[in-house]
């Protein structure tokens, strides 16, 4: 079989044209699809840390509660004595 | 076929040649056409045309198992704009806002801004919540937007607050961190604005260095502090009692571990709410830990204990005859109760706190040694990262006078911050070696990467001889004086120093009746965990030191040993081993 395959260059700078404005178009695409994608992540990455931030202070909260509590008032009385640990455990366990 | 094969390029072309006007005339009914609306619908959802999103790093406590809680972070929100042009019915807008917004907004506030019917945009509420923006952007008025907002928070509320800082508008237009870490961090915490918004594909091609290593992802970050919650915690509600109950102008303290001098806690009273700066006193704003300097009295005197055995004057088995007042150059210099002891050795100048003791050091130690040591300790500023350190005033050690010697060795007529007066103490604490203070631990950066910030080399002062034979009589003072004997710990061996200056008038001389009180301690005492000073400014209706702070101290210790289960270091016996 006989294969002819001729292009004038009018052909093939139209061509050339059009694939350059496919990958144009592509590429408009993919950064916007990429900007819209790092915004959106971005700013749920900042909810996140807002919740947590949140949390954060209801926990810093609590342990000033705590730390405002008057046990006597409470009804606890204080330890009759301390002892505190050792530095290591006496058994092999750690 | 050669026809054939034009005629496929030739759709092709016609194809995309009407794909391409397709495009086009889609842009321009986009753009053009139904640009404002667009325009006004890319603003409700992402933020206001004048700027990026605020962003800024975060900064962490430290808990002691190593968990990071936010000191300082982001909260995200929503702000309500008005266009006063579009606004048809301002009455029933503002109803609507306040219907779902619980920020309030003055009615007054809101109807003068949608009367100015020049301008565009004027925000009239901020920090809604995410149910109370969304809600009310999904009612569409016309000529209002819902914009996202995001501002500083501080999850601990007045937590260490004039520590961590605070970030605002300075002179110009940018929100930068203007005290505390906040500012002399604000270059690692702050973020470059277009971080977000950068096209990949421009950055692909114009700066390809940046993609693969970025300068900013290498400097940019977030600050991890050594302050660990908990402690400060307790620090802040023992310094904010002692300070309402005996009404003093201001109160303070510092927790730090002597070895390495990573800061645990440091709290002021008063103090502030990061959140809520609409009322603070400007004045508050500053740390007085660094910014402030105060006649520290006799906590002073250790510090000369050791200089004098470290300088071989003064052993302790050495005695002085105690005269109860000298005058020296022709200034009256007398024991806090003005008796004589006569014949006393140096362990009694620090269990009874006897300022003729400590001046007769000083005598033995000479005026150039003393300086020496003094400056040594005080000379420079210590570096600890908070903004606007001062100096400590030490003039009378430039001079001849033999009394400015004789009261700086009991803390008086010398002027110190109380960060450079836990690092000096700590040198005490810490076999003579002095470190440096600080508070940031680590640096998060945007890589991924922990850096671990070094603090530089301990300089030893004193030898580790002179501070054991000090830190024995300060064990003493706590096992056998403070609070009648009772403060004593079976299991735990306590320094301790309590201090009781006299405040300057501002004419020059002192007040008769007004008072400094300070307070040091540390534990184990011969390898210490923690050294803690307190101080109160001005207390009324008290004169000693041991009266205001010995009750916060203890408690601070046990709290310490409870909470980081620090074992015991005497009085364990074997059986029980």
């Amino acid at each position: 079989m006989r294969f002819h395959f001729q292009l004038s260059p009018i052909s093939l700078c139209g061509g050339i044209v059009g694939i350059l404005l496919v990958v144009y178009i592509v590429l408009i695409a993919t950064v916007m699809s990429y900007a819209a994608l790092t915004i959106e992540f971005s700013q749920s990455v900042k909810d996140d840390e807002a919740a947590v931030a949140a949390l954060e202070g209801q926990y810093l909260a609590a342990v000033a509660r705590t730390t405002a509590t008057n046990y006597a008032e409470e009804g606890y009385a204080l330890p009759i004595a301390k002892t505190f640990v050792r530095a290591k455990s006496a058994t092999a366990l750690r | 076929m050669r026809a054939q094969f034009r005629s496929r390029i030739l759709l092709i072309l016609i194809f995309l040649i009407f794909a391409a006007l397709g495009i086009i005339v889609r842009l321009y009914f986009v753009q053009i056409v139904n640009g404002e609306e667009y325009s006004l619908k890319a603003d409700r959802q992402f933020s206001a045309n004048s700027g990026g999103l605020f962003d800024r790093g975060s900064i962490y406590f430290t808990r002691k198992d190593g968990s990071l809680i936010s000191a300082a972070t982001l909260s995200t929100g929503f702000l309500v704009a008005i266009n006063p042009q579009v606004l048809a019915d301002p009455e029933a807008v503002y109803r609507a806002i306040t219907d779902v917004a619980s920020t309030t907004v003055s009615r007054d506030a809101f109807m003068s801004a949608s009367a100015k019917k020049g301008q565009v945009y004027i925000e009239v509420a901020h920090r809604l919540s995410e149910e109370e923006g969304r809600a009310l952007s999904a009612k569409s008025i016309p000529g209002v937007q819902v914009l996202r907002e995001r501002w500083r928070t501080y999850p601990g509320g007045s937590l260490a607050a004039q520590t961590i800082g605070i970030v605002s508008y300075g002179t110009g237009d940018t929100l930068a961190g203007r005290t505390g870490l906040e500012a002399i961090y604000d270059g690692t915490l702050s973020r470059s604005e277009d971080s977000l918004y950068k096209n990949f594909f421009a950055e692909l091609f114009s700066n390809v260095g940046n993609l693969l290593v970025n300068a900013e992802d290498a400097r940019e970050g977030d600050v991890v502090t050594s302050i660990e919650p908990d402690v400060q915690t307790r620090l802040a509600s023992n310094v904010e009692k002692l300070s309402i109950r005996y009404s003093s102008k201001e109160s303070g303290g510092i927790i730090m571990d002597p070895s390495t001098g990573a800061i645990i806690a440091i709290a002021s009273y008063p103090t502030y709410d990061g959140n809520n700066l609409h009322s603070v006193d400007p004045a508050l704003l500053g740390n007085p830990f660094v910014e402030h300097v105060y006649e520290f009295g006799s906590i002073m005197k250790p510090i000369t204990m050791t200089a004098g055995l470290d300088a071989g004057v003064i052993t302790p088995a050495t005695a002085y005859n105690d005269t109860g007042c000298i005058t020296v150059n022709t200034y009256k210099i007398c024991n806090w109760d003005g008796k004589a002891r006569g014949t006393t050795p140096m362990r009694q100048v620090i269990m009874q706190s006897l300022n003729l003791g400590a001046s007769w050091i000083a005598d033995q130690i000479g005026q150039k040694k003393f300086r020496e040591y003094f400056t040594g300790l005080f000379g420079e500023k210590t570096g600890v990262d908070l903004p606007n350190e001062t100096g400590a005033l030490l003039g009378n050690l430039s001079k001849p006078q033999q009394v400015g010697y004789d009261t700086a060795a009991f803390g008086q007529g010398i002027a110190v911050t109380p960060i450079q007066m836990i690092r000096a103490l700590g040198a005490v604490a810490n076999d003579g070696y002095m470190v440096q203070p600080h508070l940031a631990s680590a640096v998060r950066l945007n890589s991924g990467i922990e850096r671990k910030l070094d603090w530089g080399e301990k300089v030893r002062i004193f030898s580790a001889t002179s501070t054991h034979e000090t830190i024995a009589m300060m064990n003493a003072l706590n096992d056998e004086i403070l609070y009648g004997g009772k403060a004593k710990i079976p299991t735990m061996s306590v320094a301790v120093k309590t201090g009781t200056a006299q405040l300057t008038k501002q004419g020059g001389g002192y007040y008769d009746d007004r008072f400094f009180h300070s307070f040091v301690g540390f534990f184990p005492s011969y390898n210490p965990r923690f050294i803690i000073l307190l101080y109160t400014n001005d207390p009324k209706g008290v004169q000693y030191a041991s009266e205001t702070l010995d009750v916060a101290f203890l408690d601070l210790v046990h709290f310490l040993i409870d909470y980081y289960e620090v074992p015991p270091d005497r009085g364990f016996d074997s059986a029980q081993q």
